[in-house]
């Protein structure tokens, strides 16, 4: 029942993608709102059919690398090559790192989850699996894109590891709810913190479109990766909510702190 | 300009606090940042590195480097940091020259080779990068002075950790854990531990540095498979307890 319903949601989110673009705002209390995001979209639809000009099968995540011919030359100079800059490059480089930390303390809490509320609530073994089973995809994939740009992994690693399994093995305790509320907290603080990461992503990739740079595919890919795990991860969120997160007994206390918990893990990480 | 509007967004997740940001970003669709000298230093600093050998790490090779890179002798005041530039300048265009050992990086196999391991690139290029101090050697205790110098500590502890972090990365090594710590601080102490062994060392072709080097490694190797082994037990125990305890009915 339960995987019939991520499956009829997934081809929702599938149909409706940029739909989340708008919750942006909504959870990060952004005062910047709808006509930023607008822009973005206008941005993203533009590089896109930049970058597939030279062959349209290529999806817009992997432009083709080949040299354009005739009139396309002549009307688009080829792109300019810069160095990213150094603002540029911190920002990716603590992006990713914080972005790393967070899904090794996600895995980590639903490792630690399952095994208590499976024990006593058997109907949530598909959708722990499944929450499981993203978040530990999402693990891999910022563990190569870490490797691969060779960013420094946080100085904080062991601390989140068992900051992480204490907190999820805690709720779990607590019981079923407790461990949702877990749930709904966490999702929320990231959802927002990826969702900012996307618009300042899309703010310098229009940026360097202006100023006649060439964008290339590892940030075009990176924005995409970024999107599609903020989504699934609002994807939990929607999960959790519908099992009773918000019946846990001390709710607001219990998502207060986990929340502050969370900024103030992404504040370190992003640092150290 | 552009980049000036651009700076307030992207700053609130860079730095603020004194840590620096030691491994940024590496771009494989942009060109990389431009390293610390200009082209004019790069060329008067490659022009006095032959130099080395008979005049050491001092005020006259870096004259006569200016000289024969066609400068006026004025020149060397380019360089604040005076004569440690030439050490800098050694140990960074050593440290880049490393990529371009593709013998060791990429071999070529014979048939019924075994494809050699992380282990085995990084024991190598590390010998490489002894062996880039060969010609100099006789006049490093200079260089190690200089580098000991409070002023120019920082630039010598980046550059000696830069070092071991290219060695570790282009034997493709993978890890992003807390590894990636113990790896390059092992590195690290091996590599400034031989360098220092191998500027006394009088034995012909540096077999004995070469000994010295491996058995650093084996030293590194033992002391990393037990600390391995003792947490492979204990989280191994700390499970079965854990699981003893569930197969009981306790609800945890």
């Amino acid at each position: 029942m339960a995987l019939y319903a991520c499956s009829k949601r997934a081809s929702y989110l599938v149909a409706h993608l940029p739909v989340y673009d708008f919750l942006a705002p909504s959870l990060l209390q952004a005062p910047r709102a709808s006509h930023q995001i607008r822009r973005l979209n206008v941005t993203k639809r533009c590089f896109t059919a930049a970058g597939s000009s030279g062959n349209q099968s290529t999806s817009p995540s992997q432009p083709s690398r080949t040299p354009k011919s005739g009139p396309d030359a002549a009307s688009n100079p080829a792109p300019l090559n810069k160095p990213l800059t150094q603002a540029q490059r911190d920002f990716l480089t603590s992006a990713l790192r914080v972005n790393q930390a967070g899904e090794l303390a996600a895995t980590l809490i639903y490792t630690a989850q399952t095994p208590p509320i499976v024990s006593s609530h058997p109907h949530l073994r598909p959708l722990m699996k499944h929450m499981y089973d993203q978040e530990a995809a999402h693990f891999s994939t910022f563990n190569s894109l870490m490797a691969k740009h060779r960013i420094r992994p946080t100085a904080m690693y062991p601390v989140w590891t068992l900051a992480a399994s204490a907190l999820g093995w805690g709720t779990a305790i607590m019981g079923r709810e407790a461990a949702m509320a877990c749930t709904e907290a966490v999702e929320t603080e990231i959802g927002g913190h990826y969702n900012g990461q996307v618009r300042v992503l899309l703010e310098m990739a229009e940026q360097m479109e202006k100023d006649g740079e060439e964008i290339g595919g590892e940030l075009r890919e990176l924005i995409d990766t970024i999107r599609r795990i903020r989504d699934e991860e609002l994807e939990h969120l929607d999960h959790a909510v519908e099992n009773d997160a918000k019946q846990a007994v001390p709710y607001e206390l219990l998502t207060g702190v986990i929340r502050a918990g969370c900024r103030g893990a992404i504040w370190v990480s992003e640092r150290v | 300009m552009a980049i000036r509007t651009h700076l307030p967004r992207l700053r609130p997740l860079s730095k603020r606090i004194a840590l620096p940001i030691l491994r940024p970003y590496h771009s494989y669709d942009h060109p990389p940042p431009p390293g610390p000298f200009t082209p004019t230093e790069s060329s008067i600093l490659s022009a006095a590195i032959p130099h080395i050998p008979s005049h050491g790490f001092t005020h006259t090779t870096l004259s006569l480097g200016t000289k024969d890179a066609g400068y006026i002798d004025a020149s060397t005041n380019l360089f604040p940091n005076g004569t440690f530039s030439l050490v800098h300048y050694h140990l960074y265009t050593q440290r880049l020259a490393l990529a371009k050992h593709e013998h060791i990086l990429s071999p070529a196999l014979k048939e019924r080779e075994k494809v050699p391991g992380v282990g085995w690139k990084v024991k190598a290029l590390t010998w490489e990068r002894l062996m880039a101090n060969r010609e100099i050697i006789h006049r490093w205790q200079e260089a190690l002075a200089f580098m000991a110098q409070p002023s120019h500590m920082p630039t010598a502890i980046s550059e000696l950790s830069s070092l071991s972090d290219e060695i570790w990365f282009l034997s493709g090594d993978t890890s992003v854990d807390t590894s990636w710590y113990m790896k390059r601080a092992s590195l690290s102490a091996i590599y400034a531990a031989t360098e220092l062994f191998m500027t006394t060392d009088k034995s012909p072709d540096f077999i004995d540095t070469r000994e010295f080097l491996n058995r650093r490694f084996k030293d590194v190797q033992i002391v990393g498979g037990t600390m391995g082994n003792v947490a492979q037990w204990a989280g191994f125990t700390a499970h079965a307890g854990l699981n003893v305890l569930r197969s009981k009915g306790v609800r945890i």
